[in-house]
C-alpha cells in the first residue's frame, strides 16, 4: 500500500474501520452529500476540512448515525450499518462522538456525566464506574472538577469532560466535529493536546476540524470537501503544502 | 522586542465596593414619599389596608363568639361578630366527614404515616433518594387504603391487598431502620446481611440484601398485622378535609406519570400513539372538570361489565387523575419542547435507548423546567378538589354547607367558609413557597 493511491487508508494497520462507498444524502431536495467514497484504516487519524456548508458535519454523522442517507453504503469493522434505522447499538458501541458545543448533561455532575452510560448501559457498579471516570478524567487533566456542574466550567474544560464522557464507553473510533471552533484560543490548546495524546494512544479518529497545526501534527491523511463532494484526500505534507486543486489552495489560503 | 524591554504587569489590588449604608428610614422616604404623588398614593394606599384589616379583625377577632350552642344564641351576644362557636361544634365534621369518632386516629396516623414517610428525603445523606419517592407512590396507597378503611386480613382485605399492604408497612420499617443506622454511622441493614448473601449469590448481592431483609420484615409485619381487626369503614362515610386531601394527593401524584406519557404519547412518530394522546388530552382539556366528574360517574358504569361497578370515590378519582393528567402533559410537553436537540444526540451516541434518554437526560431537565408550572397545576388542583361535593362526596365544602342547615347553625354560612380560605390558603401558600425553594436549590450549581 502506497501513500500515493489517496483513496486508499493510510492507517499503521491495514484493516479498514470506516469504509463510506457512494454515499448520497438529500436534505428535502438539497443534495448535501454527492457520491462521497472513502476508507479510514485502523488507527489512523482522518482530518476532514472545507469551507463552511460542505458537508463535513452531515458526513461525520452519517457515519454515526445521527443522519440518515439515501443513496451508498458504510461499513464499519465489515458490518454494513442500516441506513434509517435511528439508533444501532453496535455503531454506538463503536464509535464516540465529541460536538462542537459539547452537549454535556448540564443537570447531572462532570463525574455523573463520565458514569452515566457506564452504570446504566455497561452495568459497571458505582465504584468500578467511578474509578474508569476518574482515570479518563485525570487523562485530561480535570480530575479535580468531578463535583462540579458543567456549567461552572469554562468552554475548554467542558469540551475536555465530552471527550471523557465518550471514552468512558471505551470506542474503537472516535469522531469529532469541530471541536475547538466554540473555544477562546487560549483553551483551544489544551483541548487539542487531548487530542493529540489521544491520537497516540492509537485510536481511530475523524475529526472535522480547522486547526491545520493540528492536522499537520498528527493527520495521517487529510480530506478536503466542497459542495458536499471531497475535492482532495491524502497526506498532509501533499495536501496542505502542494494541493492539486485551486479551489484547495483558496480555501488554504483563506483559513493559514 | 527582548524580554528586557517588556514593562512587568502589576495587576491593581483588589478593594470592596462602597458600602451603600441606608437606614431603613431613609429608604422608605425614597421609595414612597419621593414625591407628592408617590406620597399621596402611600397614604391612601395605607388608610385602605387599616380599613380593611379593622373591619376583618373586629369581625373575626374582637366581636367573635367562641363559645354557643345555636346561632341565635351567637346572635345575642354578638350581631355583629363571627360565630366560631358553630364552627368549633362541627369541626369534626369539616375534617373526617362521617368518619366515626372512635376510629379517627386511624386517619390522623395513617396520614402522618404518609408524612414520615417522604421526611428522610430532607436528610441529604440517604441513599436511593429516588426509591423513596417511588414506594411512596406505589407502595403507600395499600398502607393507607388498609388504616382508612379497615378490616381483618383473610376476611374483608383482599389477598393482593394483604400481600402489599405487608410489603408497604415492612419497606416502611426498613426505612426507619436504615436511617437510624445512617444516622448513627453504621452501615445499612441490606449491607449487614450482604457478607451472608454473598456467600449464596454471585451477583447483585447489594440487591439481594436488600430484598432479604425488606421480604423477612414484611413477612413479620404481615403476621402482626394479621392479628390485628380495624372496625371497617366503608368509603362514603369517608369526608371533609380528609377526602379533599385524599383526591387532591392521588390526582397530584398520578398527573405526574399519566402526564409525562401522555406528553411522550403526543410527541410519538407511531401516528396511533400520536392520535390517541392528542385527543384524550384536547377532549379531556376542552371540557369543564364538573364535566368530566358526571362523565366519569354516570358513563364509566356503562362501559364496565355489570356487577363490577366501583364505588363513586373510584370513580372520581379516575376522572381526576385523567383530568390533571391531561394538564400535566403540556405543562411537561412544554418542557420537553425547551430542551436542545444536542442532548438527544449525546445520548444516542452514548447508546443510550429511548427510554433512558428520556428518564435520565431529558424528562429531569424538562421537569426541572417547569417548575413553576407544574406548581400551579397542582396548586390548581388541590382548589379543584373542592367540585367533588357537587357529586355528592362529603368533602371539605359539603361539609361546610352541611353546617348551615343543622337546625342548630341555621344559615351559618360565612364562617366555615373564611376557615375554609384560611386553611386553602395555608395549604396553596405552603407549596408555592415549596416550589421557590426547590427553584432555588436546583438553580444553585447551575449558574
Ligand atoms: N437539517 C438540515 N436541513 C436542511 N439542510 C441542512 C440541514 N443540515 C445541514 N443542511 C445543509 O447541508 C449543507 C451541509 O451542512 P453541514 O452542516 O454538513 O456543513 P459543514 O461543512 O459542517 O459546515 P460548517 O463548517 O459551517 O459546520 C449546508 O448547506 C446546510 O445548509
Ligand atoms: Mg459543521
Amino acid at each position: 500500500m502506497t501513500l500515493s493511491d489517496p483513496q486508499a487508508p493510510a492507517g499503521k494497520l491495514s484493516r479498514p474501520a470506516i469504509e463510506i462507498d457512494n454515499l448520497n444524502k438529500w436534505f428535502g431536495s438539497y443534495h448535501a452529500l454527492r457520491d462521497v467514497s472513502l476508507t479510514v484504516g485502523e488507527q489512523e487519524i482522518m482530518v476532514v476540512c472545507g469551507p463552511s456548508g460542505s458537508g463535513k458535519s452531515t458526513l461525520i454523522r452519517c457515519l454515526n448515525h445521527l443522519e440518515e442517507y439515501q443513496e451508498g453504503r458504510i461499513c464499519v469493522f465489515g458490518q454494513e450499518l442500516a441506513r434509517d434505522q435511528k439508533s444501532d447499538r453496535f455503531i454506538h458501541q463503536t464509535m464516540g462522538m465529541v460536538f462542537q458545543n459539547f452537549n454535556l448533561f448540564p443537570h447531572l455532575t462532570v463525574l455523573q456525566n463520565c458514569t452515566l452510560g457506564l452504570t446504566w448501559l455497561r452495568k459497571k457498579t458505582e465504584n468500578e464506574a467511578r474509578d474508569i471516570a476518574m482515570g479518563l478524567l485525570e487523562r485530561v487533566g480535570i480530575e479535580h472538577l468531578a463535583d462540579r456542574f458543567p456549567g461552572q466550567l469554562s468552554g475548554g474544560q467542558q469540551q475536555r469532560v465530552a471527550i471523557s464522557r465518550s471514552l468512558a464507553m471505551d470506542p474503537k473510533i472516535m469522531l469529532f466535529d469541530e471541536p475547538t471552533s466554540a473555544l477562546d484560543p487560549e483553551m483551544v490548546k489544551e483541548v487539542l493536546d487531548v487530542m493529540v495524546k489521544l491520537a497516540e494512544t492509537g485510536m481511530t479518529m475523524v475529526c472535522v476540524t480547522h486547526e491545520m497545526q493540528f492536522a499537520r501534527q498528527v493527520a495521517d491523511r487529510v480530506v478536503f470537501m466542497q459542495d458536499g463532494e471531497i475535492v482532495e484526500v491524502g497526506p498532509p505534507e501533499q495536501v496542505l503544502l502542494h494541493p492539486q486543486w485551486d479551489r484547495t489552495r483558496e480555501f488554504l489560503d483563506h483559513i493559514l | 522586542m527582548s524580554e528586557q524591554d517588556l514593562k512587568h504587569f502589576v495587576p491593581t489590588p483588589p478593594r470592596l465596593p462602597a458600602r451603600n449604608e441606608q437606614n431603613l428610614r431613609h429608604r422608605i422616604q425614597k421609595q414612597c414619599f419621593n414625591n407628592i404623588g408617590n406620597s399621596l398614593l402611600t397614604i391612601s394606599v395605607l388608610v385602605l389596608i387599616y380599613y380593611v384589616a379593622k373591619s376583618f379583625l373586629d369581625w373575626a377577632v374582637f366581636n367573635a363568639v367562641w363559645d354557643a350552642a345555636t346561632r341565635r344564641e351567637c346572635l345575642d351576644i354578638s350581631p355583629d361578630g363571627a360565630c366560631w362557636a358553630g364552627v368549633i361544634d362541627w369541626f369534626n365534621g369539616l375534617i373526617y366527614g362521617r368518619y366515626p369518632d372512635e376510629e379517627q386516629w386511624r386517619v390522623n396516623s395513617g396520614v402522618v404515616m404518609a408524612l414520615l414517610w417522604l421526611l428522610p428525603l430532607m436528610s441529604q445523606r440517604i441513599a436511593y433518594r429516588n426509591s423513596i419517592l417511588i414506594s411512596w407512590i406505589t407502595l403507600y396507597p395499600f398502607l393507607g387504603a388498609y388504616m382508612f378503611l379497615g378490616g381483618t386480613f383473610g376476611q374483608d382485605v383482599g389477598i393482593i391487598h394483604m400481600v402489599f399492604t405487608s410489603l408497604a408497612a415492612g419497606y416502611f420499617i426498613l426505612l426507619y431502620l436504615n436511617w437510624v443506622l445512617c444516622a448513627a454511622g453504621q452501615s445499612s441493614l441490606p449491607e449487614m446481611v450482604t457478607p451472608l448473601t454473598s456467600k449464596l449469590f454471585r451477583r447483585g448481592q447489594h440487591m439481594t440484601g436488600f430484598l432479604l431483609v425488606w421480604g423477612f420484615l414484611s413477612i413479620l409485619c404481615g403476621v402482626v398485622l394479621a392479628q390485628m381487626h380495624l372496625e371497617p369503614v366503608p368509603v362514603d362515610h369517608w369526608g371533609g378535609l380528609f377526602l379533599t386531601l385524599i383526591i387532591a394527593s392521588f390526582a397530584i401524584t398520578m398527573s405526574i406519570p399519566v402526564g409525562i406519557l401522555l406528553a411522550l404519547g403526543r410527541r410519538s412518530k407511531l401516528p396511533v400513539i400520536h392520535w390517541l394522546s392528542m385527543m384524550l388530552i384536547e377532549l379531556v382539556r376542552a371540557v369543564p372538570l364538573i364535566t368530566v366528574l358526571f362523565m366519569a360517574v354516570t358513563l364509566l358504569p356503562i362501559f364496565l361489565p355489570s356487577g363490577a361497578e366501583p364505588d363513586k370515590l373510584s370513580q372520581v378519582l379516575f376522572a381526576v387523575c385523567l383530568f390533571a393528567g391531561a394538564y400535566m402533559a403540556e405543562n411537561i410537553r412544554g418542557g420537553l419542547q425547551a430542551i436542545p436537540d444536542g442532548q438527544y444526540e449525546a445520548a444516542q451516541t452514548l447508546g443510550l435507548g429511548y427510554w433512558l434518554t428520556m428518564g435520565l437526560i431529558i424528562l429531569p431537565q424538562a421537569m426541572r423546567l417547569m417548575i413553576p408550572n407544574i406548581m400551579t397545576s397542582f396548586i390548581s388542583m388541590l382548589k379543584d378538589t373542592t367540585l367533588v361535593s357537587i357529586i355528592g362526596l362529603f368533602d371539605i365544602m359539603l361539609m361546610a354547607r352541611n353546617i348551615s342547615n343543622d337546625k342548630n347553625w341555621i344559615g351559618l354560612h360565612t364562617e366555615p367558609l373564611a376557615l375554609i380560605s384560611i386553611l386553602f390558603f395555608v395549604m396553596c401558600y405552603g407549596m408555592s413557597q415549596y416550589s421557590l425553594n426547590l427553584e432555588k436549590r436546583l438553580k444553585a450549581h447551575r449558574s
